[in-house]
């Protein structure tokens, strides 16, 4: 089979509409879907459709992307040849500094091409979650003989603004694209999935870089730069479910929207297998008194009280009469006695203590630190905040990560924050 | 540990677990809702430190042979050492297929030696168990002895069933007598020995064929220096229906013997790529271990689901092992039953149907109802109780509607061949 033979994953994201979540890790290493992390659709997309070698590229908080990614061996990805690759910047290479955007951080690392024989190289993003067999991005590509084709996804008219949004003729071929526009036309969104030809990639990249005022980004320079001036960039529409999990709304949505009876992707698909790296957990256990519905469970949990329409990762124990409701609550978190979380995002290794109430009452003052991705009423508890018992949590607060019991002086209000130690906002 | 090989005696299968073993040795068969027999020893040999580990099996080892692989999970994929799967062989002067315990390992000494261990610990791989078999070299060179055998102690009603051991102060053993109708010691021997190699080398000779019968008994009388090392930990066999039912059950019980979940000794094995268990509306779980991978809408009770079992509405798993995609659909009951791999319940199917029956030649089931791989349960069909549907049953089996209680139906092939 022909694959193309190179795959860069662009998985520095800061995900700053993520609020806590994306603070401490890069937005590609956000947990997902119960025992997933966000990028491992983008490496099982790439080992599925027959592509094994992977750089990776790191910049901004790496350490639980590279845990999480190791060897590689989930995806068989630990090999002689190829394999995976954490390209993280370093000094001496070409200008020795900090990526300054995409393009460049393709082009400090073009260095990984010359011994390979790749024709061609797809640069991919690691935020989306998606099943993409790239074989047949590839097969367009080749006969539109494109020097670089954008895959694409339909998105709403009210949201054409957070996407680059391109414009096509008839055949594919590319005639405009706005990063982010306020209105378009057109409602085809890039997917940040690129296929280039190597040796265009090279050229691009190389005069992207000498141009003084380019933010060297692909989305915001280099791809309008190339459609503006006639180069061959095709546009290849994905029919298919696709989602860019980037505020903590949509990240809450789409989590729970594998709870249906119709889930936008299909995990268990045994010709598509999502892998990642899974510790060794016994089985779910569900004890006398555990009532369990429309949820997701990982191995490990251990569930003794009331869990509905909530998502849980490896290792959750909630206790004798505690209630988890339309919550995500995430690896080796416990759930006291009693205690009852309502439209609550929890992070990992956190505690929340007996009889305690998170999403407790029906007032919606937006979050006073974060109220533009923080106001439809979600909580969010940090990495590690232990809670106090008693203790009551209004809806849109932010208890932040490593927040101990001393912190709390009494009930958080609808919208309050409480800071951890090392609070970077 | 560095010195030591471990030799995982897998070679049992045949009867003792009916249908469960038709297809695969006793230590290849599912345990604890993920896990295989076997595991439990490898992680213990794991977290021992071990580097040398043979695995000796005869019979059906393909599912061994897949499950084991390289050795990855249990870090035995090494450059050096490692672990490898003993299959008999044939050579120009060997006879190829095991005839006993003692005889599979002597059939193997070129390839231990070849590895220079100073000891050997010899294992069973149908024993689940938590152990750290340093403690048991401890004891070993503590002692100096030629040879260590683990004991545990067992209630007096058990004792008919091992080898019970005799020892002194000094842990020094004493008697060793097999099966006895009444024994003057709690202690039994579980099948966990640490051989010195240049003395076990020397017993081998001579072809023993039972590793109790014709070395350790004999060693015993010829005075070599034998210790026991006292282990009192959850030590279970699970090589019959009855002992594997019950263990299995134990796991979901109010306060199990056996804890699945200790991060500092995860049980670990070849683990499937499955998504996180999805409780759909509808579902009443209790008192249940559930896999990834499970799809659950209607009704589990102190059972055990393996990786991908679907449950379809308002059916009803009760007291029940039930393997990996295995298909229960709407409406069907499964009622102290043990399904294989692949199995399907069709639409309000009954596995496990009525009283207790069946006669003396039906007893070692426990009134359980025993359903091989692949078969399939039509709809609306019923199986009793005490009843053994072989690997591969189906429609045909069921042409009377029911298998009344103590029925066997025999395996058949993929291929749809009676055997």
């Amino acid at each position: 089979m022909r694959t193309p033979g190179f795959a860069f994953v662009l998985a520095g994201g800061v995900g700053s509409r993520l609020c806590l979540l994306g603070e401490r890790r890069a937005k590609p290493a956000v947990p997902f879907a119960g025992k997933y992390r966000i990028i491992d659709f983008t490496l099982s997309n790439c080992v599925n459709s027959g592509i094994y070698d992977i750089g990776v590229l790191t910049q901004y908080r790496p350490t639980s992307l590279n845990r999480h990614i190791g060897t590689g061996r989930p995806w068989d990805l630990d090999r002689s040849r190829g394999g995976i690759q954490i390209l993280q910047p370093a000094l001496g290479s070409v200008e020795s500094d900090w990526y300054k955007g995409t393009a460049d951080a393709i082009y400090q690392n073009l260095i990984h091409l010359r011994r390979r024989r790749a024709e061609q190289v797809l640069v991919l993003s690691g935020d989306h979650v998606y099943k993409m067999d790239y074989n047949i991005l590839y097969e367009f590509h080749l006969a539109s003989g494109a020097g670089c084709t954008v895959a694409v996804t339909e998105v709403p008219e009210e949201s054409v603004h957070s996407f680059g949004i391109l414009e096509t003729n008839g055949n594919g071929r590319v005639v405009g694209f706005q990063e982010k526009p306020k209105h378009s036309r057109s409602r085809l969104a890039s997917m940040g999935v690129y296929l280039f030809d190597r040796a265009s990639l090279i050229r691009w990249l190389t005069e992207d870089a000498a141009l003084p005022d380019s933010s060297h980004d692909f989305g915001k320079d280099l791809l309008p730069r190339l459609v503006a001036r006639g180069e061959a960039v095709f546009a290849y529409r994905f029919p298919d479910y696709w989602q860019d999990v980037g505020t903590l709304d949509s990240y809450y949505e789409s989590n729970l929207a594998f709870l249906s009876d119709a889930p936008p992707l299909d995990l268990a698909d045994s010709d598509w297998v999502i892998h990642t790296q899974s510790a060794d957990r016994p089985p779910v256990r569900i004890e006398r008194g555990g009532i369990t519905e429309r949820s997701l469970i990982a191995n490990g949990c251990r569930i003794a009280g009331e869990v509905v329409r909530s998502v849980l990762f490896p290792g959750v124990t909630v206790a004798r009469g505690a209630t988890v409701r339309d919550s995500i609550v995430m690896q080796d978190t416990t759930i006291g006695r009693g205690a009852s979380l309502d439209r609550a995002i929890v992070d990992k290794q956190a505690h929340v203590g007996e009889a305690a109430k998170v999403g407790f009452g029906q007032e919606l003052t937006p979050n006073r630190a974060c109220p533009q991705h923080l106001s439809s009423g979600i909580s969010l508890i940090g990495k590690g905040a232990m809670l106090p018992p008693g203790l009551r949590v209004g809806r849109n607060a932010r208890i932040g990560a490593s927040v101990s019991e001393a912190d709390f002086d009494g009930d958080v209000p609808a919208g309050g924050v409480i800071n951890g130690p090392d609070a970077m906002h | 540990m560095r010195d030591t090989m471990a030799l995982v005696l897998s070679g049992g299968g045949g009867e003792r677990l009916s249908v469960l073993t038709a297809e695969r040795a006793v230590s290849a068969v599912p345990f604890g809702g993920k896990y295989r027999i076997i595991d439990f020893v490898l992680s213990n040999l794991c977290h021992s430190g071990a580097e040398h580990v043979g695995v000796i099996t005869q019979h059906a080892p393909i599912s061994l042979h897949d499950h084991i692989g390289a050795g990855r999970p249990w870090d035995l994929d090494r450059r050096s050492g490692g672990v490898m799967v003993l299959q008999p062989y044939l050579t120009r002067s060997s006879a190829g297929w095991y005839r006993g315990t003692a005889d599979s390992i002597a059939q193997n000494w070129d390839v231990i030696s070849d590895r220079r261990p100073a000891r050997i610990l010899v294992l069973s791989g149908d024993q689940v168990y938590r152990m750290d078999y340093r403690a048991l070299l401890e004891t070993h060179l503590e002692r100096r002895a030629a040879v260590t055998m683990a004991v545990t102690p067992v209630p007096p009603e058990q004792r008919r069933r091992f080898g019970m051991v005799t020892f002194g102060p000094d842990g020094r053993v004493r008697s060793l007598v097999e099966k006895p109708e009444t024994a003057a010691t709690p202690f039994a021997s579980i099948g966990i020995y640490l051989f010195e190699t240049e003395v076990f080398g020397e017993w081998l000779r001579g072809h023993p064929v039972n590793l109790v019968l014709d070395v350790l008994r004999p060693m015993l009388e010829g005075g070599v220096r034998m210790i026991a090392h006292e282990f009192d930990g959850y030590w279970e066999d699970v090589g019959t229906v009855g002992s594997y039912y019950r263990a299995s059950l134990e796991l979901v019980s109010a306060e199990p013997r056996f804890q699945l979940a200790d991060q500092r000794w995860p049980i670990l094995t070849r683990d499937e790529e499955r998504p996180p268990v999805l409780m759909r509306e509808g579902a009443r779980v209790e008192d249940s271990l559930i896999a990834n991978g499970c799809r659950v809408a209607g009704t589990v009770r102190s059972s055990v689901l393996f990786p991908g079992v679907h449950v379809g509405s308002g059916a009803e798993i009760v007291e029940s092992v039930v393997m990996s995609d295995v298909v229960v659909e709407p409406g069907a009951r499964v009622d102290r039953a043990i399904l294989d791999k692949y199995v399907r319940v069709g639409q309000g199917a009954v596995v496990g149907h009525g009283d207790i029956a069946g006669g003396r030649e039906s007893e070692w089931l426990e009134g359980l109802t025993l359903v091989g791989k692949d078969a399939v349960i039509p709809a609306g069909a019923r199986a009793g109780r005490s009843v053994v549907i072989g690997v591969g049953g189906g429609p045909t089996d069921f042409e009377a509607g029911e298998i009344t209680a103590g029925t066997v139906v025999p395996n058949r092939s993929w291929f749809g061949v009676a055997r």
